[in-house]
């Protein structure tokens, strides 16, 4: 699943580096339960692997597990939800059991997610250069001026025009896109090794998902920052991921590389996940595709 | 095509300065200006309520009966006396006339003097202000440290036995009023464990410490209710931003708890808060009429009682005037400091 031999995918330049084989595994998933207060189980043993530098794809539709996924690598399940089983461990380290101080530590630094609706993950009242200065100050010991500098070089990087002007923006100030860029250069300032993209494109426009899914896939390219994209889409996967897991009812029900599983789905599920998107114009990416 | 050219040369050498200039002036600027037009709409507002308000008063001190020339004068005074006292105080002339001159005079810093005691006004205020301020500053600070770490404690524990303490201890000081605090305390500290005086002022000049100890008993119980208030308004307001998406959003910036409840949680959720405590203010300033009283303290309010009782208009209205100015300032720092915590709600102010 480490080896794959479709490297030429819609991003070449990431695929080259996914090509790469036996490459070290960064975080692995076993057998992780998620339950419920009520003790009604959510996810129902989830296995998967993730190696340094690759993306990889939880797609499925929602209630499918694969957000509480998400949720329990970063150590923040919603009150009453918890981890019931399983083993999380990130570079050999368990995570399932660690401490609040340790996750504080690890989060920012190593880990680190974006979500849909970015404008609702920043805080309404202060501006976004301040909020991005305050992860560089706390997580990085930039000082008040190195970290405002370092801020709209950030913001630079992730293709905002006038990154000054932005710095002093509140979030209400911003579009959508220009937000989870934002927010996207806030989760990036501490350089985590791991970043969840949580359907962080959703509630994009289409020409503006895909310059988002495009600045994830160069930073992916010039920082090896290791993607899990999770998204009901498949266009959205398929443009940046190479390896997917397609979730239903709490459990992962086919695995692959990209290719692999848009060409030759085998679950019946995937099957019909993927003749409910042809109308909406992933065929045209199947076929470029299998062309290849 | 020559102007062409120097638009086109000028246009590099000029981008780069003005954005260089313009980059953190500008934004600072806006800043500057959103606190200007706060605090010019929230003066709009008190210049006419203190002329209102002011106006009321004049006119109930001249619409009541009582007629302070013969009052002054006592039985002694023949009705000649009388009307040549009036005309000293100015009775004889219109109400509006009068409310004109005493405004006038007024904003020259001339409040007139006392029509019994001849002392002016403003020495008399000048005497009182002091400590009634130190009284309402000092309940403000208990109110707002009291409130503030009980307040916080108890939206960050929601449903724990702190909150459910935090929420039955405030229900109980918000109900009580201020008096019986005032008497419960001097029951305590006074009678029974004899440690702090039972009323009375002295100067801090006479001491720091001499002047805390007349100062802690007649603070604290004007405190109490304040600060329930507050407790309460912050726990409510945190309690729900504490349930939104940029509390995740910071968690998962690996930003320590602390700060994300002290920075990130406090800013939004404390409005409600700091609404309520503006409108303590009145309360701890003019409205301190009994806790001055159980305390035998000189403040403004035994002050502005005593002057009322005995019909001495130039006082009271010199008294209204000190403390209604004290109350709008408060009420414009209040909605500065509103605007400036929730930059996204100034709209709704």
């Amino acid at each position: 699943m480490s080896t794959l031999p479709d490297s030429a995918t819609a991003v070449p330049a990431a695929a080259n580096a996914a090509g790469e084989p036996g490459r070290e595994t960064l975080l692995s998933v076993r057998g992780l339960r998620v339950s419920a207060a009520d003790g009604s189980e959510l996810v129902h043993g989830v296995d998967f692997e993730i190696p340094r530098g690759s993306a990889v794809g939880l797609v499925g539709e929602s209630g499918s597990g694969k957000t509480l996924t998400c949720r329990s690598v970063l150590g923040l399940l919603p009150v009453g939800v918890e981890v019931t089983g399983g083993e999380i461990s990130l570079r050999g380290t368990e995570l399932t059991a660690l401490p609040a101080a340790e996750w504080v530590r690890l989060r920012g630094t190593d880990l680190a997610a974006v979500f849909q609706d970015p404008a609702s993950y920043l805080n309404p009242s202060i501006t976004v250069g301040a909020q991005l200065a305050e992860v560089l100050r706390v997580k990085t010991g930039l000082a008040r001026r190195a970290a405002r500098s370092r801020a709209v070089e950030l913001l630079h990087a992730m293709g905002l025009h006038r990154p000054e002007h932005v710095y002093t923006q509140y979030p209400f100030e911003l579009s959508g896109g220009m937000l989870q860029r934002v927010l996207i250069a806030v989760s990036i300032a501490a350089e985590p090794e791991l970043l969840i993209a949580d359907e962080a494109t959703t509630a994009l426009d289409v020409t503006v998902q895909a310059e988002v899914l495009e600045l994830l896939a160069e930073l992916r390219r010039d920082r090896g920052l290791t993607l899990i994209v999770v998204s009901h889409d498949l266009a959205v996967i398929s443009q940046v991921c190479d390896t997917v897991h397609v979730f239903r009812e709490g459990s992962i029900v086919e695995a692959g590389t990209t290719r692999q599983v848009l060409r030759a789905p085998r679950h019946p599920y995937t099957l019909e996940l993927i003749e409910n998107h042809e109308r909406f114009g992933i065929d045209r990416v199947r076929k470029q595709r299998s062309q290849r | 095509m020559t102007t062409l050219n120097v638009r086109d040369g000028a246009g590099p050498v000029a981008g780069p300065a003005t954005a260089a200039a313009g980059a953190w002036s500008g934004p600072v600027l806006t800043a500057i200006a959103r606190t200007v037009v706060a605090l010019g709409r929230a003066l709009l507002i008190a210049v006419p309520v203190l002329l209102v308000s002011t106006f009321i008063t004049f006119m109930l001190g001249g619409l009541t009966k009582q007629d302070p020339a013969s009052l002054v004068l006592g039985d002694s005074g023949t009705p000649a006396d009388v009307a040549r006292m009036r005309e000293v105080f100015g009775l004889d002339k219109p109400l509006l006339l009068r409310y004109l001159l005493w405004l006038w005079r007024a904003l020259h810093g001339d409040l007139g003097s006392s029509w019994f005691t001849k002392i002016p006004v403003a020495q008399s205020i000048a005497q009182r202000l002091p400590v009634s301020l130190s009284v309402a500053v000092g309940a403000l600070l208990i109110a707002v440290v009291l409130g503030g770490v009980f307040g916080i404690l108890a939206a960050v524990r929601q449903g724990g036995w702190l909150d459910r303490t935090v929420t039955v201890i405030t229900s109980v000081l918000g109900t009580v009023p201020g008096f019986i605090t005032a008497i419960a305390l001097i029951t305590v500290f006074s009678l029974f464990v004899p440690v702090l005086p039972s009323g009375g002022w002295v100067p801090p000049s006479a001491g720091l410490l001499k002047w805390t100890s007349f100062l802690l008993l007649p603070t604290v119980s004007l405190s109490l209710d304040a600060a329930a208030d507050v407790a309460r308004q912050l726990r409510t307001g945190m309690a729900g931003t504490l349930h939104e998406n940029y509390i995740v959003g910071a968690q998962v910036r690996g930003l320590p708890g602390w700060r994300i409840v002290l920075t990130h949680a406090l800013r939004n959720g404390a409005g409600p808060a700091v609404a309520v405590l503006g409108m303590h203010v009145p309360r701890l300033i003019g409205g301190a009429v009994i806790v001055e009283t159980v305390f035998a303290l000189p403040g403004i309010g035994s002050l502005t009682k005593d002057a009322a009782l005995g019909g001495d208009v130039p006082v009271v209205q010199g008294a209204l005037l000190v403390t209604i100015g004290l109350v709008l300032i408060s009420s414009v720092l209040v909605n500065v400091l509103l605007v400036k915590l929730r930059p996204a709600a100034r709209r709704e102010i």
